[in-house]
């Protein structure tokens, strides 16, 4: 897993810095030096970590944090692959139906549905944390919140 | 001097100074702990309410305020793992990661410890600095400038794992986020640089959709397959105690705090450097005071150095920030510029006059940092026990109120779904990066130092040609460079000699 993914990442940073090379050919000298120097390197070191991935022992991990490893590896994957989706469903949520709705919506639906909470619990945890979102950013601050799609579609401003 | 320096004080202790000195340290509060609140945001919506009070009351509002949102932003950072404000974001390797091990109040009590001590450190900074800053500031044009860039860059070469390969990913961390600084539209010849034809991307990436998808969502992703609280298995008693040993551990490294302290302050002295640049700059030089590697190895795992310098540095850049604001009127920061327009709102000037006419007032801003700093962290350790059970509440609670606040403050940066876009394409980089075991801190350093350096370079460049290679300040800031660049590979060579022998 961990050199799998050193892999992808050191083949995407090679994919991108060629890229960037690529497109700063066509510009003035002043807007392309920059970039060139970075992704010159960067194309190179890319190269030797996708190498050093294939045909290299394992590395040293670096001073982050890790990801908790005592599931087994599907587990996590599925795991993670549920949270992704959560995390998405909310984006397009935003999206559709804009913050005001979409937050609601959302803190209730993973509540019931990923929490397994009752009803009651979820309704209330959901009216607190929307009444707090609302009060603050929307009556306190004034943020502008867009509509979202589907509001916008019936007219709603 | 010194008689300035107590009418100051006699200001902020008036009642109508201090009722809204307190005001202000609720407002920073809530918008330290809130990550969808930026300091700055806040600062900018209360200006039109400083009209109708006295300068050194109108001071104690709005610094009130900026003084502790650095302070709370950390206690977001080390609770959820959520960079509370963009300057927080540093904080969170090692802080979280002692909250998971059931650290909280331990991490908490040495970030609130450390942020105290970095802002006395500032506001002493800021108190002496005023008759004998023109000279220091006046001294850094844009090549010194450009090679403290380069100077913050070096330290990419602290925060990368061990090994050849481990210094190669932390330089192709940087580079990324060096190229990823240079998206939007180019500052020399107005070129738009990696914007796909988008209006969106001219202005190039918003540092807090990018900080906030680089930590948060790996976290998040990791707290729901756990399927547990922050603290995990660790009993609720366990998780408060601790506030008082992370007090202790600031103490034991009362050198490193006030060494990252100095830091912070010199970042903030030197303007167009910014907030963030201060946090990560004080984690690299934490993670040098390793003395060897088993021990290095420890941070970004929870080792105590990682939680107080970051917190050192983040408060006492505020004091430093305010040398040049007040001397020249050049502001260091984004909050700095805020904090101008309330200084010409009351109608002061900054440059001599601050120095000499208002000195009263230069003065209650350096007892007001120090004031609002010692209520917040007497605040904070009192609710600190409450804080710290956070962490023991159940995943499947906390991940949607975290996603709420996240979406939420990745898009009031700019007030634009491109940034949720960008939150969200950071949060798949900064989950691949921990599963392959790549530095973040890096990527987070070429990003925030990639605009300056660039900016700098040119403006060097076209001034001065290659003459300003030859300038003092830049000779010795290129030494302390290829010094902070050749720390760790000695380091280690003498590490494998002592093996050997």
């Amino acid at each position: 897993m961990h050199n799998k993914a050193s892999l992808a990442l050191g083949v995407v940073v090679m994919l991108v810095s060629a890229w960037g090379v690529i497109s700063a050919w066509g510009w003035p000298a002043k807007a392309a030096l920059f970039p060139l120097v970075i992704c010159v390197p960067l194309f190179f070191l890319a190269g030797a970590e996708v190498l050093w991935s294939l045909f290299g022992a394992a590395a040293h991990s670096a001073s982050d944090f890790k990801l908790s490893d005592h599931l087994p590896q599907s587990v996590a994957l599925r795991r993670t692959a549920v949270a992704v989706a959560w995390i998405l469903g909310f984006f397009f949520g935003i999206l559709l139906l804009g913050f005001l709705l979409a937050v609601p919506v959302f803190v209730l639906a993973y509540l019931r549905i990923q929490g397994k909470r009752g009803w009651v619990f979820s309704a209330v945890f959901t009216a607190v944390v929307w009444s707090c979102f609302f009060g603050l950013f929307d009556l306190l601050l004034h943020l502008p919140f867009p509509p979202g799609w589907i509001p916008s579609l019936f007219g709603v401003r | 001097m010194i008689e300035s320096a107590l009418a100051g004080l006699l200001l902020v202790l008036q009642w109508k100074a201090l009722a809204f000195m307190g005001l202000g340290i609720l407002l920073g509060f809530w918008v330290g702990l809130l990550p969808g609140l930026g300091g700055v945001t806040t600062l900018a919506l209360m200006l039109p309410f400083i009209y109708a009070m006295k300068p050194h009351e109108a001071m104690a509002f709005l610094l009130g305020m900026h003084s502790v949102v650095a302070t709370t932003g950390d206690i977001t950072s080390v609770l959820f793992g959520i960079p509370g404000e963009s300057t927080t974001a540093a904080i969170i390797l090692d802080g979280h990661s002692m909250a998971k091990k059931g650290e909280a109040g331990r991490a908490l009590g040495a970030a609130l410890s450390s942020s105290l001590l970095g802002a006395l450190v500032g506001a002493a900074a800021l108190a002496l600095a005023i008759p004998v800053v023109r000279p220091l500031v006046l001294a850094f044009g844009s090549p010194e400038l450009f090679m403290l860039a380069i100077v913050g860059l070096a330290f990419i070469a602290s925060l990368s794992g061990q090994g050849a390969r481990g210094m190669v990913r932390g330089f192709i961390a940087g580079g990324l986020g060096l190229l990823l600084a240079t998206v939007g539209q180019d500052p020399q010849a107005g070129v738009a640089r990696f914007t796909f034809g988008t209006l969106y991307l001219w202005q190039g990436l918003d540092i807090v959709a990018v900080l906030v998808g680089l930590f948060a969502v790996p976290e998040i992703l990791d707290l729901v397959v756990r399927g547990s609280s922050i603290a995990g298995d660790t009993r609720v008693g366990q998780v408060r105690k601790g506030v008082l040993e992370g007090v202790k551990d600031t103490f034991q490294h009362f050198g490193l705090a006030i060494r990252c302290s100095l830091i912070g302050t010199f970042i903030g002295i030197t303007p167009g450097l910014g907030g963030p640049v201060a946090q990560w700059m004080a984690y690299g030089h934490a993670v040098q005071s390793a003395r060897t590697p088993e021990e290095r190895k420890g941070f970004g795992r929870g080792d105590v150095r990682g939680v107080i310098g970051p917190g050192a540095a983040s408060n006492s850049k505020e004091g430093g920030s305010l040398i040049p604001t007040i001397a020249f009127g050049v502001p260091g920061s984004a909050s700095m510029a805020v904090i101008l327009g309330g200084f010409f709102l009351m109608g002061l000037v900054p440059g001599p006059d601050m120095l000499t006419k208002n000195l009263p007032i230069t003065y209650s801003m350096v007892w007001t940092i120090v004031l609002a700093n010692i209520i917040t962290v007497i605040a904070c350790l009192i609710f600190l026990n409450r804080l710290a059970s956070l962490t023991n509440v159940p995943g499947e609670l906390l991940v949607p109120v975290i996603l709420v606040l996240i979406f939420i403050g990745a898009y009031t940066a700019n007030n634009q779904y491109g940034d949720l876009v960008v939150m969200l394409l950071c949060g798949g980089i900064g989950w691949l990066m921990v599963v392959a075991g790549w530095p973040r801190a890096p990527f987070v350093l070429g990003l925030v130092l990639g605009k300056i350096a660039e900016n700098y370079l040119y403006i060097s460049v076209a001034r001065y040609h290659a003459s300003w290679l030859a300038r003092p300040i830049v000779l010795v800031l290129f030494a302390i460079a290829v010094v902070v660049i050749c720390y760790p590979i000695w380091q280690a060579r003498r590490t494998r000699r002592r093996g050997h022998a």
